[in-house]
């Protein structure tokens, strides 16, 4: 049901498209970080880390919504918990955009320093985090709590290859692989993208808190 | 209040641990013409002693009429008629024959939507419920006077003006001398009637502030069109639609997670 006042509907429903939107900005980031290094393609990563303030600005654009709204308009009950949830979730994707420039950063430096094959072994955790992120971006959207459960129950997934593959690597560089650097930052990316799932656990997190009002984080 | 018979003395009804229910609703039903129609529908709820219960809801829901039911104040309406169930307060059945509504008023005092103080002094108004029982003893009457004056927060204001006429005072402090005429008598428990509703945000927030104070002392039920209001002041709120109470709980959860669509659709601002 609407509200009465039809100004608060429009500003719910903007903030949550500016939420959508930065959420859209975060999950290209990291893609276009991943494809620069998966394709050599620096300029991709440069673009990565230009595109960042894109990412910070929505942020703050974000906050400034929803304290126009708890100030305006004194939410309560779900439409509180929207306004608080959506702050926080920005707070999320404006780190998923970070790692997507640490990740960006560590490609280029890779790529400078020549062909690696080992790049190539983070393709499954690469598939799990786009995943993972989508679907956290897809519940907030529909507001689907059980796609949200779904998602937390995703980030074992991407911390178990996370691990196999930071410990295969680290016996690689053990066992005297070269470049050793370059192998060091394959495991960043790895450590970034498990992040990026745990970030996305935390947006899950805030969209059952949106849909059924209850705390589920450090449970 | 006995079980039997109303006390005169509000000192001697029995004391009530706080959170313990003191007024107990039970399926009451309440009509203005005579049963025709009913404007309350087997209404169910207990308040707890030493809380502050708000009833919220759209005008003519019936959170007045109840609020007026339970120190029948509609008795002063000659169709208006209990049609089914019973408030008790203190154990006692109100609405039994052998209780005198003036009686039940020395427990459950009222304080208005718009303020109306007597055309006395300040004094006066404030000893105006004791002089009623028969008390007539000065020292007791001053006494009586600064304490109810002081828990209303207004004895720094007219303590130097007592004799001054009431008329006089700001509305925000006129209503705080109609708390403290209430008060002066001690009653259980405190009704409000949208008593802020007449006030600039100032003197809202001083009856606010008085509302947490007098907590301590009294059972305080408010009926407010102000959410936020309610949201600042009580800590359990009824929320009533057309007749009947839709939910009733701690005010945290009416307003942060309540069960009912109904209740949420009222205090987000989705129907009124």
């Amino acid at each position: 049901m609407a509200h009465i006042l039809k100004n608060y509907d429009d500003d719910l429903s903007a903030l949550k498209d500016s939420v959508v939107e930065m959420g859209t900005q975060a999950l290209a980031a990291m893609e276009k970080a991943i494809k620069g290094l998966s394709t050599n393609d620096v300029e991709l990563c440069y673009d990565v880390i230009d595109e960042d303030e894109r990412i910070d600005q929505q942020e703050k654009k974000i906050d400034e919504q929803g304290m126009s709204i708890l100030l305006r308009f004194n939410p309560v009950a779900s439409d509180l918990r929207h306004v608080l949830s959506s702050i926080n979730i920005c707070r999320s994707l404006e780190r998923i955009g970070d790692h997507a420039v640490n990740i960006a950063k560590r490609a280029r430096k890779i790529l400078k320093a020549g062909e690696l094959e080992e790049v190539r072994l983070i393709d499954p955790l690469v598939l799990e985090a786009r995943k993972i992120v989508s679907g956290a971006l897809t519940a907030f959207s529909d507001v689907d709590e059980q796609l949200a459960h779904k998602v937390i129950e995703m980030d074992r997934a991407v911390d178990k290859i996370h691990k196999a593959l930071s410990k295969s690597l680290s016996n690689k560089i053990s066992g005297g692989a070269q470049p050793t650097e370059s192998l060091l930052n394959v495991i960043f990316i790895s450590r970034s993208l498990e992040r990026i799932g745990d970030l996305a656990v935390n947006i899950a997190e805030d969209i059952v808190f949106i849909t059924s009002a209850e705390d589920i984080r450090h449970t | 209040m006995t079980e039997t018979s109303v006390t005169t003395d509000p000192a001697a009804a029995p004391s009530v641990a706080s959170n313990e229910p003191i007024i107990a609703i039970d399926d009451l039903s309440f009509s203005y013409d005579l049963g025709k129609t009913n404007t309350l529908r087997n209404i169910s709820l207990e308040i707890p002693a030493g809380k502050v219960t708000a009833f919220i809801g759209p005008s003519g829901c019936g959170k007045s009429t109840l609020l007026r039911c339970l120190n029948r104040m509609n008795d002063l309406v000659d169709t208006a008629k209990v049609t089914t169930g019973r408030i008790s307060i203190l154990g006692q059945d109100i609405n039994a024959p052998d209780v005198e509504a003036i009686e039940l008023r020395k427990h459950v005092g009222m304080v208005f939507q718009k303020y109306n103080p007597f055309p006395k002094s300040i004094y006066e108004n404030v000893a105006y419920g004791l002089r009623v029982q028969g008390i007539k003893n000065k020292g007791i009457l001053d006494q009586a006077v600064e304490e109810s004056l002081q828990k209303a927060a207004l004895w720094g204001e007219v303590k130097d003006r007592l004799d001054s006429s009431a008329l006089g005072l700001s509305g925000g402090q006129q209503q705080r001398l109609c708390i403290a005429r209430t008060i002066a008598v001690k009653p259980r428990i405190v009704l409000m009637d949208e008593p802020c509703s007449a006030l600039d945000p100032i003197a809202t927030a001083r009856i606010e502030e008085l509302i947490a104070e007098l907590q301590e002392d009294f059972t305080i039920v408010i009926v407010t069109h102000n959410m936020q209001q309610a949201t600042r002041v009580s800590d359990r709120t009824a929320f009533f639609y057309l007749g009947e109470l839709i939910e009733y709980d701690e005010t945290q959860i009416i307003f942060g997670n309540p069960s009912i669509k109904q209740t949420e659709d009222y205090v987000s601002g989705r129907f009124g």
